[in-house]
C-alpha cells in the first residue's frame, strides 16, 4: 500500500513499539473514551427523537445488525493488523455463505457440519490469497482485488446466481432466539466470543504479537528473525474463517443464502476497524475499538431511518464518518506525537 | 530514452500480440465478430472503459488510488441529466457543468489526499460513497428518462464499425499521454510518484502534481459517465456501479507499479482491448456472463505475476526496498 510522503523510518523494531506504548497508551484510551461517549450521545438522541428506537424490536435487530457488521469488521481488522488489506472479505463471506446454505438446502447437511464446512471454505480461500500474497511477493490489495473477483465470479457461475432460500429451521432460528430474554440475539454472543477470541489473541498469544510486529515493520520483523510468510499466510487464512463467521451469521439472520450477500461490505468492513482506532497501516489493533465502531455505524444507520432520513442519505452520512475517523485519527496521533 | 522505452515496453508488446491472436481467433470462430453492429457495440464500451481504466491509471503513476472514479461517472450523469431533463438546461451548459463537477470532485479527492497525508485508499472509499450516496438521494434510484436526442443520438452515432465516442476517447487518450510525456508537469508528476521523498528535496511541485493528477481522473471519470448516459439515452443512476474493477485491471494489467512512478498508456489501452475481446468473445459465444468477472480476475493475477517473474528473481528479491528510480516508465 502506497501511500505518499509517509517514509518507514529504519528504527529497529523495538524502539516502534516502545514509542507506541507510551506516547499512544493514553491517547488511545481517551479516544476510545470519547468513541464510547459519542455512541452513547447518538443513543440518548435517538431514544429521544425516534420514536420506536428503544422497543425491544428494534434493539433486537440493532444489536444482531451491529453483530453482524463488527463480525465483517473483524475480518478486515485482523488483515490490516499486518499492514495488508483484504478486499476479498466480502467476496469470501458471500461465497461460503452460499456454500453453507447449498450444503444445508441441497445436501442437507446438519447445520453444525454446514457451518464447519463454511468456516473450513472460508480459511482455505483466505489461506489462498495469503499463499498468492507470499508466493509472489505481489501487494495485497492487488492479489485480493483478483481474488474477490474470482471467488465471486465462480461463486455466480456454478450457482447460476439462484439463491438457496429454504434452510433449517434450526439455523434460521439461532439469530432469533432472545438471550435470556433480553433483546439480544445469539449472534451478539457469536460476535462477543470471536472478539474475546482475538483480544487474547492479540494481547497474550505470540502468534499475534508477531502479527503486530510485521505490521508495524514488516522488514525489521523479517531481520528480527520472524517468519514473515508464516504469519502473512496464517492472517489471511484467520482473515477468511472470520469472513465466512460474517457470511454465516447473515444468512441466518436473512433466512436465506443469496448470491449478492456480501457485495456491500466494503464499507463497513473498513468503517469499523477505523474509527475503532485500527492503524490502516498496520501494527496496531483495537478489539473494543472495533465493536464500538460498529455499535456506532449500526447506531447511525437505524436511528436516521427512524428519525425518518432517506436510506440513500445514510450512505452519505456513512461515508463522512468513515473520512471522519481517519483524519480526527490523524489528527490526535499527530498531537500525541506518536509514529503516524 | 525514457519516451522510447515508454513507447514499445514488453508488456505492451505481449498485449499486442494476444490482442491480436485474440481478434484472429474470434473472427475464425464467430464471424459476426467482424459484423459493423458488432464492432460498434464492443467499441463503444471500449471507448468509455478505456477512460475508466486512465482515470485510474494517472492517480496510479502518483502511487495513489482513486476507488471513486465511478461514483464521480454516476454523480455527474445524474447531474447532466436532471439539468438537461428537470430544468431544462441547453445541452452544452448541462455538459459543462458536468464535466466541472467531475474536476471538482477529482480535487476533493487530491486535497483530501495532500492535506491528510492519509492512505489515498481509504479517503476515495470514503467519498466514493458520499458521492454515490447524493446521486442517490437525489434520484432515489430512478432514471432520469428522456434525455435531449441530440445526447442520445450521439451515443448511437457511427462511421460504419467506429463509433463517434471512439474520436472523444482517441483524443483524450493522446492528450493525456502528450501531457504525462510532453509537458513539464506530467514529468515532474511521474516523478512524485516514483519517488515522493526525493521529488520533495527536489523542491517538485507535490501539492500541483496530486490536485493535477486527481483532477484528470475526476474529468476522464465525468466524461465516462457522460458518454455511458448518451450511450443508455438515460441518466441511470447505477452508471460507474460497476467500474472498480476494470479501472484497476487496465492499469495493472497494462504493466502499471501500484507504487507510482510509471504510467503506461499504451498498455493500459492495450489491456482495456483485451478486456473487451473477452468480454464480446462470451456474448458471441453465449457464456455465462459471469464468466467476465471471473476472467478478469485471473487476468489481474496472472498479468501480475507473469510481470514480476519477467523482470527475474533479483527484482522479486529485493522488493523489500520500494523505492524506484525517478520517472520510470514500465
Amino acid at each position: 500500500m502506497a501511500s505518499t510522503g509517509t517514509v518507514r523510518l529504519s528504527q529497529s523494531f523495538v524502539s516502534v513499539s516502545a514509542s507506541r506504548l507510551t506516547g499512544g497508551a493514553l491517547l488511545r484510551q481517551v479516544a476510545l473514551l470519547a468513541l464510547l461517549f459519542v455512541t452513547a450521545g447518538f443513543w440518548i438522541y435517538f431514544s429521544v427523537a425516534a420514536s420506536g428506537f428503544t422497543s425491544d424490536f428494534n434493539l433486537f435487530s440493532l444489536l444482531r445488525f451491529a453483530a453482524i457488521q463488527i463480525t465483517i469488521g473483524f475480518a478486515q481488522m485482523v488483515a490490516l493488523s499486518i499492514g495488508d488489506l483484504n478486499l476479498a472479505v466480502g467476496a469470501i463471506g458471500g461465497a461460503t455463505g452460499m456454500i453453507a446454505g447449498w450444503a444445508m438446502q441441497v445436501l442437507g447437511l446438519p447445520p453444525l457440519v454446514a457451518v464447519v464446512f463454511a468456516l473450513a471454505a472460508g480459511m482455505l480461500l483466505g489461506f489462498g490469497n495469503g499463499l498468492l500474497i507470499t508466493w509472489t511477493r505481489i501487494n495485497s490489495f492487488i492479489v485480493t482485488l483478483a481474488t474477490a473477483s474470482l471467488i465471486t465470479g465462480a461463486m455466480l457461475i456454478v450457482t447460476h446466481a439462484d439463491p438457496f432460500s429454504r434452510l433449517p429451521d434450526s439455523f434460521t432460528s439461532f439469530s432469533e432466539t432472545e438471550v435470556a430474554s433480553l433483546p439480544v440475539s445469539n449472534l451478539v454472543l457469536v460476535m462477543l466470543a470471536v472478539g474475546v477470541a482475538l483480544f487474547f489473541l492479540y494481547r497474550n498469544l505470540s502468534l499475534g504479537r508477531e502479527m503486530l510486529a510485521v505490521g508495524a515493520n514488516r522488514r525489521a520483523a523479517r531481520m528480527s528473525g520472524l517468519s514473515v510468510d508464516r504469519v502473512v499466510l496464517l492472517t489471511h487464512g484467520i482473515s477468511g474463517a472470520l469472513a465466512a463467521t460474517a457470511g454465516l451469521m447473515a444468512i441466518s439472520a436473512d433466512h436465506t443464502a443469496s448470491p449478492s450477500l456480501g457485495s456491500d461490505w466494503l464499507l463497513a468492513s473498513f468503517v469499523a476497524p477505523a474509527i475503532g482506532g485500527t492503524l490502516l497501516s498496520g501494527g496496531l489493533v483495537s478489539v473494543p475499538g472495533t465493536i464500538l465502531g460498529g455499535v456506532l455505524l449500526a447506531t447511525i444507520s437505524n436511528g436516521l431511518l427512524l428519525v425518518g432520513i432517506d436510506n440513500f442519505w445514510i450512505t452519505v452520512f456513512l461515508g463522512v464518518v468513515l473520512l471522519l475517523a481517519v483524519v480526527l485519527d490523524r489528527v490526535t496521533r499527530a498531537a500525541g506525537g506518536a509514529v503516524p | 530514452m525514457l519516451r522510447l522505452r515508454g513507447l514499445v515496453p514488453g508488456v505492451a508488446l505481449g498485449l499486442l500480440l494476444i490482442d491480436l491472436v485474440g481478434m484472429i481467433v474470434l473472427s475464425a470462430v464467430r464471424p459476426q465478430f467482424l459484423s459493423d453492429y458488432n464492432l460498434f457495440v464492443t467499441g463503444r464500451d471500449l471507448s468509455i472503459l478505456l477512460l475508466v481504466a486512465l482515470a485510474q491509471m494517472i492517480v496510479l503513476s502518483l502511487g495513489q488510488m482513486n476507488l471513486s472514479i465511478g461514483s464521480i461517472g454516476g454523480l455527474v450523469a445524474i447531474i447532466e441529466s436532471g439539468l438537461m431533463v428537470r430544468f431544462g438546461v441547453p445541452v452544452p451548459v448541462a455538459l459543462v457543468a458536468g464535466l466541472l463537477l467531475g474536476i471538482a470532485c477529482g480535487v476533493v479527492n487530491g486535497l483530501l489526499v495532500y492535506w491528510t497525508k492519509i492512505n489515498s485508499f481509504v479517503l476515495t472509499l470514503g467519498t466514493s460513497y458520499v458521492f454515490a450516496g447524493i446521486n442517490l438521494g437525489i434520484t432515489h434510484a430512478t432514471p432520469f428518462y428522456h434525455i435531449p436526442n441530440e445526447v442520445s443520438s450521439f451515443g448511437q452515432a457511427r462511421f460504419g464499425p467506429i463509433p463517434f465516442m471512439a474520436a472523444v476517447t482517441i483524443v483524450l487518450t493522446l492528450l493525456l499521454a502528450g501531457f504525462l510525456y510532453q509537458v513539464v508537469l506530467g514529468r515532474q508528476l511521474l516523478a512524485v510518484g516514483g519517488n515522493s521523498v526525493a521529488a520533495r528535496l527536489s523542491g517538485l511541485p507535490i501539492r500541483r502534481a496530486t490536485l493535477t493528477a486527481h483532477a484528470i481522473s475526476g474529468f476522464l471519470a465525468a466524461v465516462a459517465g457522460t458518454m455511458l448516459m448518451a450511450q443508455l439515452g438515460q441518466g441511470q443512476p447505477t452508471i460507474g456501479a460497476t467500474w472498480v474493477l476494470p479501472s484497476f485491471a487496465g492499469p495493472i494489467i497494462g504493466g502499471a507499479a501500484l507504487s507510482g512512478g510509471s504510467a503506461p498508456v499504451l498498455g493500459t489501452v492495450l489491456a482495456m482491448v483485451l478486456i473487451s475481446l473477452i468480454d464480446d468473445g462470451l456474448v458471441l459465444v453465449s457464456a455465462d456472463p459471469f464468466w467476465v468477472e471471473f476472467l478478469i480476475g485471473a487476468l489481474i493475477l496472472g498479468a501480475v505475476v507473469l510481470g514480476r517473474t519477467r523482470l527475474g528473481d533479483v527484482r522479486v528479491f529485493l522488493r523489500i526496498s520500494t523505492a524506484r528510480p525517478v520517472g520510470s516508465i514500465r
